[in-house]
């Protein structure tokens, strides 16, 4: 009887195991789909974006102190285009903790802000994490302008999620 | 002609309502078996939760991997608590199958794992967090505390393991039975306000998913249980029945028998051998609930329990005035005739382990020769309801044989030293052993010591009962 029961117990746990397991592989596959072919709803303007922001929480801003001492910092990559300014807005880039999207400002061919719309934001933990990555990638972003920057120790997903937003921005942008 | 073929029928089964115990015992074993393999499969499903999350590719590095299974240990954990909760909620369906010592048991052997899951999901989530952010665990407390409800988690595991503290038998002994209760009722607490940090820090139950309604339900099952089965139904069930004291009588110094009158007790359908948990509505004893069994099987307005002062509460319970209003939880146990699976019946009862003797044996179904009962007491004083136990068991055509006396030591302290000495075994007292159902009741110790030899006398586990007198 004792025999039955163990068996029992250790198929029913194996048979939702596997499932478990089925669907978050099934998950993980969403997610690299979505990564590597960048969403198409975004569209570029020219001018300045109204984009609400939907989550108050993540969607902190660096402070003002990082930006000044960014801007001097040009790098000669950006002369050739020099004439291109305005806001852009990075795809939205979809990770297991959340939807990521940024956008640049860019002035006479250079990035001198970005803004985060939309930063990980599932769960308490995600949101600390995204606060205390975001102020460090734009101003990482924004002394290399460049979205190829050093990923930010624990904050694998946001960043991935950061850069990606930011390089579809710049190709936008034509930088 | 139709009632004379139906007549022989009822008569040919009515002596042998037996044959059915084997069907019954599958049955029952089988439930027990599903139950078994639930509970495995609701640890596998907490995991199985991590995994759904995408948690099988989280191992990639050391922090990653640390992480993990301290959110594996926290789920894991936590589904050991609600299935503790759901255990000791004793429900009728498990207390029926298993019996509530039986589940209460399981309960127990769970407490530490989960204690030692839940203390590892903390330590390995602030080691995890710490690597990833690059400073020192204990620095990461504070980084935790600063993510909303983690504060009321970290109070969550002090409550815990303060109850756990608690509960380990050794530490147990310094507190009553009513100060260990209420330190046990802060697991509630303890489990309930460490839900928020659940839902919101992580991202395994996100709003609105299938795995946060998952774990919704459980903590819903486990509390609805507690609810419904511990407090709401008890309550119905004393005002419904309407129990009072009517008379005490002494029967030997420190042991009284309660005599309860109350309203459509046949309705509780308790079997012989079960037991209540009773509450006396005096200013003395009100705060104080004690397990006994019935010593008779009740009548519909009439029932009775026999007590002995074992501790200052059933001291004072045996001073009730007439009149007292009674509450009770109840009945619960497999103490019964309804956990026999075998052909013949063997009782071995010490001391004011007759109660439920008493009544199971006032309930069963008894062919002649079918029974043997032993019944122990240290001194002639100490032979409470023996005469009413012998007359029952010569209307049922039962053996009865009786051990008096200062016992004997190590192994055969559970009979007399005079039988020691002459070559009593359990096997001479009972030569059918092997075929019978044996009912033990009587003190813990010495409890231990018969089934040890009933053991030894190869005895197969379904064919023990043992109602034992401890919490």
């Amino acid at each position: 009887m004792r025999i039955r029961a163990a068996l029992g117990g250790i198929f029913a746990s194996a048979a939702i195991l596997g499932i478990g397991w089925q669907f978050g592989s099934a998950a993980a596959a969403t997610f690299t789909k979505q990564d590597t072919a960048p969403s198409t709803n975004t569209t570029s303007t020219g001018t300045s974006t109204a984009t609400a922001s939907p989550s108050p929480s993540a969607s902190v801003s660096a402070s003002a102190s990082v930006s000044a001492s960014a801007s001097p910092s040009a790098s000669p990559s950006a002369s050739s285009t020099g004439s291109v300014s305005g806001t852009f807005t990075g795809a939205t880039e979809s990770t297991q903790f959340g939807n990521v999207q940024v956008e640049i400002v860019v002035t006479a061919g250079k990035i001198t802000d970005v803004k985060a719309l939309r930063l990980t934001d599932q769960g308490g933990r995600s949101v600390q994490i995204s606060n205390y990555a975001a102020p460090i990638l734009r101003s990482e972003v924004l002394k290399s302008q460049s979205a190829k920057v050093a990923s930010v120790s624990g904050a694998t997903y946001t960043t991935d999620g950061y850069l990606s937003s930011v390089q579809s921005a710049l190709d936008k942008a034509g930088l | 002609m139709s009632t004379l073929t139906r007549d022989p029928r009822r008569n040919t089964q009515r002596p042998s309502a037996a044959p059915d115990r084997r069907a019954d015992y599958r049955r029952r074993m089988r439930r027990s078996d599903v139950m078994v393999a639930t509970l495995w499969a609701s640890a596998a499903a907490a995991v199985a939760l991590f995994l759904v999350y995408g948690g099988a590719g989280k191992f990639g590095t050391i922090g990653d991997a640390i992480t993990s299974l301290g959110i594996v240990a926290g789920l894991i954990g936590t589904d050991f608590i609600l299935v503790m909760i759901v255990l000791a909620a004793r429900i009728p369906l498990i207390d029926r199958t298993v019996g509530h010592d039986r589940a209460i048991a399981v309960h127990r052997s769970l407490g530490k794992p989960a204690l030692y899951l839940l203390l590892a999901h903390g330590v390995l989530l602030l080691i995890g967090y710490g690597i990833a952010s690059g400073i020192n665990p204990i620095a990461e407390v504070g980084q935790m505390l600063a993510i909303p409800d983690m504060p009321l988690a970290f109070v969550g595991l002090g409550l815990l393991i303060a109850v756990v503290i608690t509960s380990l038998v050794a530490v147990r002994k310094k507190f009553s039975y009513e100060g260990w209760h209420l330190v046990h009722l802060l697991t509630y607490v303890a489990v309930l306000v460490a839900v928020p940090h659940q839902l919101s820090v992580g991202g395994i139950f996100a709003a609105g998913s299938f795995e946060r309604a998952y774990w919704i339900a459980l903590y819903i099952l486990a509390f609805g249980s507690i609810a419904t089965f511990r407090f709401a139904e008890p309550f119905v069930s004393s005002i419904r029945h309407h129990l009072r004291v009517k008379s005490v009588t002494q029967i030997a110094p420190g042991v009284v028998s309660i005599e309860l009158s109350g309203r459509r007790l046949r309705s509780l359908r308790s079997a012989g051998g079960q037991f209540f948990i009773w509450r006396f509505w005096t200013g003395r004893t009100w705060w104080h609930s004690h397990p006994i069994s019935l010593s008779s099987v009740p009548s519909d307005r009439a029932a009775r329990i026999t007590v002995r002062n074992l501790g200052t509460g059933s001291n004072a319970i045996s001073r009730v005035p007439v009149g007292t209003r009674v509450w009770f939880e109840g009945p619960y146990g497999v103490f019964t005739d309804a956990g026999r699976t075998a052909p013949k019946l063997a009782v071995v009862v010490a001391g004011i382990g007759i109660t439920p003797v008493r009544a199971f044996l006032e309930d069963s179904n008894l062919r002649p020769g079918e029974t043997t009962i032993l019944l122990r007491a240290s001194t002639n004083e100490e032979t409470y309801l023996w005469d009413e136990v012998v007359q029952l068991a010569r209307d049922k055509g039962a053996h009865v044989y009786t051990m008096v006396g200062r016992r004997s030591s190590g192994r055969r302290a559970w009979m007399p030293a005079d039988d020691d000495r002459r070559g009593v075994t359990l096997r001479s007292v009972f030569p059918d052993l092997k075929n019978s159902d044996l009912y033990i009741c009587g003190p813990t110790p010495w409890l231990d010591l018969v089934e040890a030899e009933a053991r030894a006398n190869g005895i197969p586990e379904h064919q023990l009962h043992m109602e034992r007198f401890d919490w």
